[in-house]
């Protein structure tokens, strides 16, 4: 009996004295107040190698790394970043750029001449060895010439754009030298620098530096005390720690900001837009370059008649599209490219008219009552009102469309297949692109080119318009304004035929806490999904 | 010895024959269905030399050979203990499975702890009060517990939490781990808390661990109850519990010694069973409260065709059914001398 009590008069002591501690003591202790934000992102990140990831890593590279410049959308002009200073020769095949000094990478090592070779030679030749990342950037590159240790000059095997591939999103970063010796390889392509990176290292001279990386759920980012840009910006409120959380649902979003463990949202239900601004959260929206394409099969009857084509998108009520499908986040798309980036054409439009779809589709000689299939994305909520409301309105034609929603690895597929068995590449598709640099040809030649297998979903195989839209990159380095020209004709020659239309391009609307501001200056829309963190403000 | 040499090696023979037998099937399920691997490990290339770049990752990802071999190789991959890099992550397959398994890990362990005691006290309550309303009350309730979605549970349960204030999202408060400096180790937060002597984020961990965990808690509360009671009611009619009674041995020791030890058996065998079932639920409840894991993992997976990460997973969750079933065998030999493995 004695020897019971006295083990639980020992055990209740114990007891106590843990709780003391932990409840009293623990929180008392001194800890640095950090200013943290929460930014939830809707994808999962598919790699952070700088020089080859071309997808959704560049939500971490763009805070990570730095370009050598920036491009502007607003204003279409660039902006210096790592390069302080640039000059072209006259003929655009010697381009030389300045770089700033007093940059140091996140290592600590300096940044020079020497990590510019380095960064665009591997991002060229890992992109000419394997087609990997968006190297083609550097295409013309024929040699990274170090003058001195802030000065690097490119001999260009044709005249290019220089300043518009620096400021590209993908494949434009500058890492140290150091990361070679770290990764323990000698050659810049060995694949384990690569995993090296993937590991979540990092090499850059950006604002934030990776603390924590886990691809499927979360990456942290600590704020680099030493970067060059604080001292010009002088935010002394931006995040000292942002951590990245991936949630692909827009529902999960919207759940984790009334949990108040996001700031901010990328991705919230639109029918939720309404009821998250009564509950006091802010709405940045932000016009994208993100387009979405409506692609015919050029290749499969009866898609593969013009008139057809045509009777279709005069079928659509146009005006109703963002209203209806997109719930007011969209601008209608014109011609190929979006509004705002270079080769935009306005008035490549198509206008509900179903007298003159009727007219089309008797001179098409496609009877009444025939069926098309129509693949997109199943987890877009856009796509899949837009497709509704083309059925009904196509329907009135005497088309019955069959709606095919897929998986985006399935899309993939279907769209594809329209090169090697175009009877079972669905008639319509949807793909949606984003840019890798500020050049039309990114759109153009990746949607439409005849040699674009990957891409052109339609089938698209027009002589001409390869030759104008090959002809026209050639001359950006040299004539920009006839390049834009040839961009514009080969627009015209698509919206002629009917093959594809730019069906909108994306408003996203940015759900932010009443903790944080965010000025316009931390969107960009070249640079998608990127946030600026560097310019957040966080108030406490 | 309850345990011979025989049970061991048929056991063996037979975990590996299931476990080849998940991989094949697996493999020919993802790498057959729609979605294209290669691209994904391209990285979805654009540009010129994007067709190149997808053959070229065929090739290294072995998907050029015939369907046998493409088979043998994956098998030689799953058996040799390596299955290189994700697809979607381009991050070794196990050092991702193991991050998420931990969370799934964590929020199971919680369910069972909460469940099993509960479920058996409810059982054993309910058969001592066996053929009175209280029994008819508790039977209905494990039988509703038992077949009650936690899929649904877990949104019932989050969506009455939230007008209270009360948000179980996520496996931690983000703000207050980097205040509190916490660091991961063994990617079990309450473990690695209570480690770290970190009494906030324990506290925290365990209130967010708690609201899903209740979720996946009813299927082994309901099934415990329901056969505790049922064995338990047939234990207390045994010739041996009625002598003890009849000789003034206590109740207590009647109810737990005698009759309910002779529960243990079934309940260590239906517990085992329950456990295969309740990794599933956990996949699916952790999802509704916004927690990574094995769940969210394998949906995400099998939508970006990563072949690798899918099979990687499948047999780690083949692997737990193999080894709960074998120990549950074990313990129910241990515990009933009739059994012989």
């Amino acid at each position: 009996m004695r020897r019971g009590l006295t083990l639980g008069v020992a055990a209740a002591l114990a007891i106590l004295v843990v709780t003391t501690y932990f409840l009293f003591y623990l929180p008392t202790l001194e800890r640095p107040k950090l200013k943290t934000i929460v930014y939830a992102y809707c994808d999962k990140i598919t790699g952070i190698d700088p020089s080859i990831e071309d997808d959704t890593g560049i939500v971490i590279l763009g805070s990570v790394y730095e370009t050598l410049l920036r491009y502007n959308p607003l204003t279409g002009s660039i902006t210096p970043v790592l390069a302080e200073g640039w000059e072209r020769s006259k003929d655009g095949t010697v381009w030389e750029f300045r770089l700033r000094r007093n940059v140091v990478f996140h290592d600590g090592t300096p940044f020079n001449a020497t990590a510019v070779k380095l960064s665009i030679e591997r991002a060229r030749d890992v992109y000419r060895q394997t087609g990997r990342g968006c190297g083609y950037i550097w295409d013309a590159v024929e040699e990274v010439e170090i003058v001195d240790e802030y000065t690097v000059r490119l001999k260009l095997s044709y005249p290019q754009r220089m300043d518009l591939m620096a400021a590209a999103s993908y494949s434009a970063y500058i890492f140290s030298p150091s990361t070679l010796a770290e990764a323990g390889v000698e050659n810049p392509l060995d694949p384990d620098l690569e995993l090296w990176f993937n590991q979540g290292n990092d090499a850059g001279t950006g604002p934030y530096f990776i603390e924590f990386y886990s691809p499927e759920s979360e990456v942290r980012l600590r704020k680099f005390e030493k970067w060059w840009g604080w001292s010009v910006l002088n935010n002394p409120e931006a995040p000292d720690v942002v951590v990245i959380k991936i949630r692909t649902d827009p529902l999960d979003q919207y759940n984790g900001l009334l949990a108040n463990e996001i700031d901010i949202a990328s991705s919230v239900p639109r029918v939720n837009i309404g009821d998250i601004v009564a509950r006091g959260y802010k709405i940045v929206n932000l016009t994208t370059f993100h387009n979405y394409v409506l692609l015919f099969n050029t290749r499969r009857h009866p898609t593969h008649i013009r008139e057809f084509r045509l009777a279709i998108l005069y079928s659509i009520p146009w005006s109703e599209v963002v209203r209806t499908a997109l719930k007011g986040f969209g601008r209608l798309g014109s011609g190929i490219i979006p509004y705002g980036f270079p080769g935009h054409v306005d008035e490549l439009t198509y206008e509900y008219n179903p007298e003159l779809a009727r007219k089309l589709l008797l001179e098409s000689g496609v009877e009444p009552g025939v069926t098309i299939e129509f693949v997109y994305q199943s987890d877009y909520e856009e796509n899949e009102a837009f497709a509704q409301l083309l059925k009904s309105r196509v329907a009135e034609l005497g088309v019955n469309v069959e709606l095919k929603p897929m998986a985006w690895t399935a899309v993939k597929d279907a769209g594809k297949e329209v090169w090697s068995n175009p009877e079972r590449a669905p008639h319509l598709i949807i793909s949606d692109w984003w840019p890798t640099m500020p050049s039309p040809y990114d759109y153009l030649y990746s949607l439409l080119h005849s040699e674009s297998t990957e891409w052109n979903w339609a089938g698209y195989a027009n002589t001409e318009f390869d030759k104008l839209v090959d002809e026209a990159y050639q001359l950006e380095g040299s004539n920009y304004a006839r390049a834009l020209e040839l961009y514009s004709r080969a627009q015209k020659i698509v919206y002629e035929e009917g093959v594809a239309v730019n069906l909108w391009d994306e408003v996203r609307p940015f759900v932010l806490s009443r903790r944080v501001e965010m000025p316009e200056e931390a969107l960009n829309p070249l640079y998608m999904y990127v946030i600026r963190f560097e310019y957040i403000r966080v108030k406490e | 010895m309850p345990l011979s040499l025989n049970y061991l090696f048929r056991r063996l023979f037979w975990s590996i024959a299931v476990l080849a037998g998940v991989t094949l099937l697996s493999y020919l399920i993802l790498v057959l269905s729609p979605g294209d691997p290669a691209a994904k490990w391209a990285g979805n290339p654009r540009g010129p030399g994007a067709a190149k770049a997808v053959e070229l990752a065929r090739k290294e990802l072995g998907l050029d050979l015939p369907l046998h071999l493409q088979l043998l190789n994956f098998l030689r991959m799953v058996f040799t203990g390596d299955l290189g890099l994700s697809i979607a992550y381009k991050q070794p397959v196990y050092s991702i499975l193991w991050r998420n398994l931990a969370a799934t890990l964590e929020l199971l362990f919680m369910a069972y702890i909460i469940g099993i005691p509960l479920g058996s006290l409810l059982g054993i309550f309910s058969a001592l009060k066996r053929g009175g309303h209280l029994d008819g009350v508790l039977q209905t309730s494990g039988l509703a517990l038992a077949n009650t979605p936690a899929f649904w549970l877990g949104m019932a349960i989050f969506a009455t939490l939230v007008p209270y204030g009360f948000t179980a999202y996520g496996r931690i408060s983000t703000n207050l781990a980097i205040a509190t400096n916490f660091q991961i180790f063994t990617g079990l937060y309450l473990l690695d808390a209570l480690l770290q002597l970190n009494a906030p984020i324990f506290f925290d961990v365990l209130a967010r661990l708690l609201p899903p965990a209740l979720a996946v808690a009813a299927y082994p509360t309901g099934v415990c109850l329901r056969i505790v009671r049922t064995l338990m009611a047939d234990a207390l009619l045994e010739e041996h519990v009625r002598v003890a009674v009849a000789w003034g041995v206590k109740r207590r020791t009647v109810v737990w010694r005698y009759a309910f030890r002779a529960t243990l058996p079934g309940l260590v065998q239906v517990s085992g069973l329950a456990f295969a079932y309740s990794l599933v639920d956990a996949m699916v409840v952790e999802y509704v409260f916004g927690r990574e894991g094995l769940g969210r993992l394998l949906f995400d997976a099998i939508s970006v065709s990563d072949f690798r990460l899918a099979i990687g997973l499948l047999i780690v969750v083949a692997t737990f059914y193999l080894i709960i079933n074998t120990v549950a065998d074990v313990a129910q030999a241990l515990i009933d001398p009739r059994v012989k493995l």
